[in-house]
C-alpha cells in the first residue's frame, strides 16, 4: 500500500441511470505498468479519467501516491496524459507544446529549454522541435504527445489507447519503445487498451474489465494461463471449453468426466461431483494418432496462418481448436480422425457465463 | 426529360438575374446619387461630385449621427463579444434541460422582434430614468450579444475536447486553459462575432426608434428623420453612403485577418 | 474541488444571464404589466388592472382591419420570397463552391446595409422624381408621374427584396447540405426531374423553407421605417400602431398593441411549424 502510486477504493460512477464503473478497488505500484483492458463500453475509460480527474466518483475515494485527490481538480494533480487523439495544441510547435507543462510549473526559461530538448531527444524527434503538429505524421504526433507528457516527470502517466490510431507495424514498434522508455525513466503508467496482445505486451499487471467491473487482475502470464471465467478467457485469446462433471481428486489434480472423455486439470477447489467448465488454450493441445492420448476428433477444417496452422476440429464435447507450431506440425488432413490431449496444468477450470 | 432540365435550369438563372437586380439595385442607386453634383436627386447623375459628402460632415446633426453611432456600435459590439463568449464558454459542452433553455434564452433576441424589446426597454428606461446614451448601449449590447454566442459557441464545440483536458493534465487552471489554449484557438469566431454584432448594431433601427433622445439620434434614425420630414434628400444618399462604405471597410479588414469563408459559414 | 469548478462555472455564467435576463426578459415582462393597466395622463400607466386595452383594440373594427392588412401583406411578401426564392436558392445551391461564396456574399452584403438605406432607395426608384418616373417621362411614356410609393404594393415590393436574401441563404444552405445520394436514388428508381423534386427534393428541403418563412414572417411584422417610408400614412399596418400610440404617450395602449403583434407573429410560427412539420427531417441544414 506504500509502494501504491495510485490507488482507487471503492470507486463509483454513474451517469445517470448508466452505472459506468461499479465498486472498483484497484492498488498500482510504483515505477510499474499497469493495463485497463477490456471491450468498449466496460468502464476502462472512465476509470482512467476518475484517476486523473476529469470524472468525479459518485462514490468511493482516489488516492495519488498516498494523497487523497478524489475532490481535487486535475491540474492541481500530479499526473499527465497521453490522449487518444494526441490533443496537441495546434497553434503551438513542437518544442512550445512539450514546454508548455514545465510553464505551468513555473520552471524558467533555460531548464525548460533543456529539459524539452532531452525530451524530444528521448523520442527520437530532437529535429523536430520547429515543427508544428500539422507537418507531423501520426506517429510523430504521439511521440511528442508522450515527451510533453513525460518531461514533466509525473507521479503517474495515464494513456488512453494511445496505439490505436496507428498502423500494425508502427503500433508493435511503439509498443517496445514505450515499455523501454517507462522502465528507463521508472515512471508509473496507467494505460488503457482493448487490444489484448498490446496488453499483454506491455503491462507488468492487467486488469480485464467488463460492465464496470474488474473481472480478474494479475500478471499477464497469470491472467492467460489462469483466468478466472469464461470472459477472461476469451477476451485474452482463443480458448477451447468443455463442460464436464468431476469424477474424482488427487493432489490438487481433478479428474473430470467430459462428453468425449476423461480430461485431467489441476483444480485447487472444486470437489467432486461439482460441474464444471474447462478452458484450454489451443497451442496447449497436442494431436495424437487414433488409439493415442487424449478425446477424439475429427478434423473439420485446416487455416496455414505462416508461423501455426489452425486446426478446427468436431469432438464429442463440441469443436475444439488446436494451434500446432508448422516446424514442429505432423502432416493432418481434412478428415482425419485424431486424439487431443494436453498437461493437467495446461487446463484451468473457469466460472461458466450465465446463459 | 432534357427539356425539364433544360426549362428548370432557365426558371432557375432568370430568377436569380431577377432576384439580384431587385435585391442590389436600390443600394447602387444610392451610392452613385450620393456623388451627384445636381440639388435635387436626379438619375443618372449628370456628373460625379463629393459636395453631399461635404454636406453631409458639415452638418452637426449629420456628423453627430454618424459618431454616435460609431461609438455605440464599437461599445455594444466589444461588451457584447466578451458576454456572448463567456455564455458559449459555459454552454459549449453542456447537455441538459437547463443547457438548452439556457441557450435558447441567449439566442432568443435573434428571433425576437426588435421593435417590441425596443419599447419594453424604453418604458423600463422611464421609469427607473435611465440617461438616453447608456439606454441604447446596453440595448445594442442585448441584441449583439446573441450574433457573439452563435459563433463563439460553433468554435469552441469545434474544437476537440481533448486539448482543454490535456492543458489541465499538464497543469493549467481555468485561467490558464481559456487565454492559453481555448482562446488562441477560437480568436476566429470571436473576431466574427464582434463583427456581425458592430455590423447589426451600425444599421439598428427598431430599439433607436424608440431609445434616441434629443441630440442623441444614430445615423439610421436622422436619415430616417430626413427621409420622413422631406429634408434635403442628396445628404441622405451621402449619408447612406458613408453607412455603407464603413460596413465594407470592416469587412474587408475582418476577412484580411480571418478569411472570407470563416463568416459566411459561421452565418 | 467542485468548489473552484463550480465557482468559475457560475463566473462564466452570470454577465450574460444577469443581462439577458434583466434586458430581456424583465422589460417584456415588465411591457405586459404595463399592456393590463388603464392609461394616465401624468405616469405611464394607471392604478387599475384591466383588460380593456385588449378587448378594445380587438373589437375595434379599424383595428381588427389593420390586423388583416398586416396579415395580407406579409402573406404577399411571404409568397412572392418563397416563389423567387426558392429557385434562386436551388440556383445558388448547384453553384460550384468558389462561385457559390462569391454570390452568398453579394447576398449577405444588401443584410449589413441598414433598412433606412435599402428602403430609401426604392424610395429613390418608385418616387414621383424616382428612377421609373423619370425614365417613362423621358421616353415620353408617360407625362404625369405614377403613384408608385405610398400604397402597400410598395410596401411588399420593398420588403420583399430586402427580406429575399434571408430566405435565399435559408433555403440554399439546406439545399448544398443535402446529400446528393437522395436525388440520385430517385433517379436509379425511376422518377423524372419533376418528380424527384416534388417528391424528395422539396420535402427535403423544408427546414431551409421553414426557417426562411419564419425569419421573413417575422421581420416585416417589425419592419416599421421600411413600412412607414414605403407606405406613407394611409398604408399603416399593426407595428405602425404600436409607433402611433408611443408618440401619444399612450404606454398601456401600445404595450397591448404590441403583444398582439407578438401573439400574431406566435400563432403564425406556430401554424407555419405545424403544415411544414420541418423536424422530421434530421440532419439538415446548416
Amino acid at each position: 500500500m506504500s509502494r501504491a502510486d495510485v490507488r482507487l477504493d471503492n470507486v463509483r460512477k454513474s451517469f445517470g441511470a448508466v452505472v459506468a464503473v461499479n465498486d472498483v478497488t484497484l492498488d498500482i505500484e510504483r515505477g510499474t505498468i499497469f493495463s485497463l483492458l477490456g471491450p468498449s463500453g466496460c468502464g476502462k475509460t472512465t476509470t482512467l479519467r476518475l484517476i486523473a480527474g476529469f470524472e468525479q466518483p459518485s462514490a468511493g475515494e482516489v488516492y495519488i501516491r498516498g494523497q487523497r485527490v478524489t475532490s481535487v481538480a486535475p491540474y492541481r494533480r500530479d499526473f499527465s496524459m497521453v490522449f487518444q487523439s494526441y490533443a496537441l495544441f495546434p497553434h503551438l510547435n513542437v518544442a512550445e507544446n512539450v514546454a508548455f507543462g514545465l510553464r505551468m510549473r513555473r520552471v524558467p526559461r533555460g531548464e525548460r529549454g533543456a529539459a524539452v530538448k532531452g525530451a524530444l531527444e528521448l523520442v527520437k524527434l530532437g529535429a523536430f522541435a520547429d515543427r508544428y503538429p500539422r507537418q507531423l505524421s501520426g506517429g510523430q504526433q504521439q511521440r511528442v504527445a508522450l515527451a510533453r507528457a513525460i518531461v514533466v516527470k509525473p507521479a503517474v502517466l495515464l494513456l488512453d489507447e494511445p496505439l490505436g490510431a496507428l498502423d500494425k507495424m508502427l503500433r508493435e514498434e511503439m509498443q517496445v519503445e514505450l515499455r523501454d522508455l517507462q522502465q528507463r525513466l521508472g515512471i508509473t503508467a496507467v494505460f488503457v487498451t482493448h487490444d489484448q496482445e498490446e496488453a499483454l505486451t506491455l503491462s507488468d499487471r492487467v486488469a480485464v474489465m467488463r460492465g464496470g467491473v474488474i473481472e480478474q487482475v494479475g500478471a499477464p502470464r497469470e491472467i492467460y494461463d489462469r483466468p478466472v471465467n469464461e470472459f477472461v478467457a476469451g477476451f485474452l485469446g482463443a480458448s477451447n471449453f468443455l463442460d464436464g462433471c468431476v469424477v474424482s481428486r488427487e493432489d490438487g489434480v481433478a479428474l473430470v468426466e467430459t462428453a468425449g472423455g476423461r480430461v485431467r486439470v489441476v483444480a485447487a477447489s472444486a470437489p467432486v461431483g461439482a460441474k464444471v467448465r474447462l478452458a484450454v488454450r489451443p497451442e496447449r493441445v497436442r494431436m495424437n494418432r487414433p488409439g493415442g492420448d487424449g478425446l477424439s476428433a475429427q478434423v473439420r477444417s485446416i487455416v496455414y496462418r505462416g508461423a501455426v496452422t489452425h486446426y478446427y476440429m468436431d469432438g464429442a464435447g463440441g469443436s475444439l481448436l488446436a494451434y500446432a507450431q508448422n516446424a514442429a506440425a505432423g502432416d493432418w488432413e481434412v478428415g482425419d480422425d485424431v486424439r487431443c490431449a494436453w498437461d493437467a496444468e495446461g487446463g484451468v477450470l473457469v466460472a461458466p457465463e450465465p446463459t | 426529360m432534357n427539356a425539364a432540365l433544360s426549362v428548370g435550369r432557365a426558371v432557375r438563372g432568370g430568377a436569380a438575374a431577377v432576384a439580384f437586380v431587385l435585391i442590389l439595385a436600390p443600394i447602387l442607386i444610392v451610392v452613385v446619387t450620393a456623388f451627384s453634383p445636381t440639388d435635387y436627386f436626379q438619375f443618372p447623375p449628370p456628373g460625379l461630385s463629393l459636395r453631399w459628402f461635404v454636406e453631409f460632415f458639415r452638418l452637426d446633426n449629420m456628423r453627430n449621427a454618424f459618431t454616435l453611432s460609431l461609438e455605440l456600435a464599437l461599445l455594444s459590439a466589444t461588451i457584447a463579444t466578451v458576454l456572448g463568449t463567456m455564455g458559449a464558454l459555459f454552454l459549449a459542452r453542456r447537455r441538459g434541460l437547463m443547457a438548452s433553455l439556457l441557450q435558447s434564452l441567449f439566442l432568443a433576441p435573434l428571433v425576437f422582434p426588435t421593435i417590441i424589446l425596443g419599447l419594453a426597454l424604453l418604458l423600463l428606461y422611464k421609469t427607473l430614468g435611465v440617461p438616453v446614451f447608456p439606454g441604447l448601449l446596453l440595448a445594442h449590447c442585448v441584441i449583439g450579444m446573441p450574433y457573439c454566442f452563435r459563433t463563439v459557441l460553433a468554435s469552441v464545440q469545434a474544437l476537440d475536447p481533448a486539448l482543454e483536458e490535456a492543458g489541465q493534465s499538464l497543469g493549467a487552471g481555468p485561467l490558464d486553459t481559456l487565454f492559453l489554449v481555448t482562446l488562441p484557438l477560437i480568436w476566429q469566431g470571436v473576431l466574427s462575432g464582434w463583427l456581425f454584432a458592430f455590423i447589426v448594431s451600425f444599421g439598428e433601427l427598431n430599439t433607436a426608434l424608440f431609445l434616441s433622445g434629443p441630440g442623441l439620434t444614430t445615423l439610421p434614425i436622422e436619415i430616417f428623420s430626413y427621409l420622413q420630414f422631406q429634408g434635403s434628400q442628396l445628404v441622405i444618399a451621402a449619408a447612406s453612403t458613408v453607412q455603407i462604405a464603413l460596413i465594407v471597410l470592416m469587412v474587408a479588414g475582418i476577412e484580411r485577418i480571418v478569411g472570407m469563408g470563416r463568416i459566411i459559414r459561421s452565418r | 474541488m467542485n468548489g473552484v469548478k463550480n465557482l468559475w462555472a457560475w463566473a462564466l455564467l452570470t454577465p450574460p444571464l444577469v443581462v439577458a435576463l434583466a434586458l430581456f426578459v424583465i422589460p417584456l415582462l415588465y411591457l405586459f404589466y404595463i399592456s393590463l393597466h388603464t392609461t394616465s395622463p401624468s405616469e405611464i400607466y394607471g392604478s387599475t388592472l384591466t383588460l380593456e386595452n385588449y378587448t378594445s383594440i380587438l373589437s375595434d373594427s379599424f383595428y381588427l382591419g389593420i390586423i388583416r392588412r398586416t396579415l395580407a401583406t406579409a402573406s404577399a411578401i411571404l409568397g412572392l420570397c418563397l416563389l423567387i426564392g426558392y429557385p434562386v436558392a436551388y440556383f445558388v445551391a448547384l453553384l460550384p463552391p468558389r462561385r457559390r461564396m462569391i454570390v452568398l456574399l453579394l447576398l449577405l452584403f444588401p443584410l449589413m446595409v441598414s433598412n433606412v438605406v435599402r428602403a430609401y432607395g426604392w424610395v429613390a426608384i418608385l418616387g414621383r422624381r424616382g428612377v421609373i418616373n423619370t425614365g417613362l417621362r423621358d421616353l415620353g411614356v408617360i407625362e404625369v408621374p405614377l403613384d408608385l410609393l405610398y400604397n402597400v404594393e410598395a410596401v411588399v415590393v420593398g420588403l420583399m427584396t430586402i427580406l429575399l436574401p434571408y430566405m435565399v441563404i435559408s433555403i440554399a444552405n439546406t439545399l448544398s447540405a443535402m446529400d446528393r445520394r437522395y436525388e440520385e436514388a430517385a433517379h436509379a428508381l425511376g422518377a423524372g426531374p419533376i418528380r424527384t423534386f416534388l417528391h424528395v427534393t422539396l420535402p427535403l428541403s423544408t427546414p431551409g423553407v421553414a426557417s426562411g418563412m419564419l425569419l421573413v414572417f417575422l421581420l416585416t411584422l417589425s419592419a416599421y421605417v421600411t413600412i412607414t417610408l414605403l407606405g406613407g400614412p394611409r398604408s399603416k399596418l399593426l407595428v405602425s400602431m404600436v409607433y402611433d400610440s408611443v408618440v401619444g404617450f399612450q404606454w398601456p395602449r401600445a404595450a397591448a398593441l404590441a403583444f398582439i403583434l407578438l401573439a400574431l407573429a406566435l400563432a403564425l410560427t406556430g401554424v407555419i411549424l405545424a403544415i411544414l412539420r420541418p423536424n422530421r427531417i434530421q440532419g439538415t441544414g446548416r
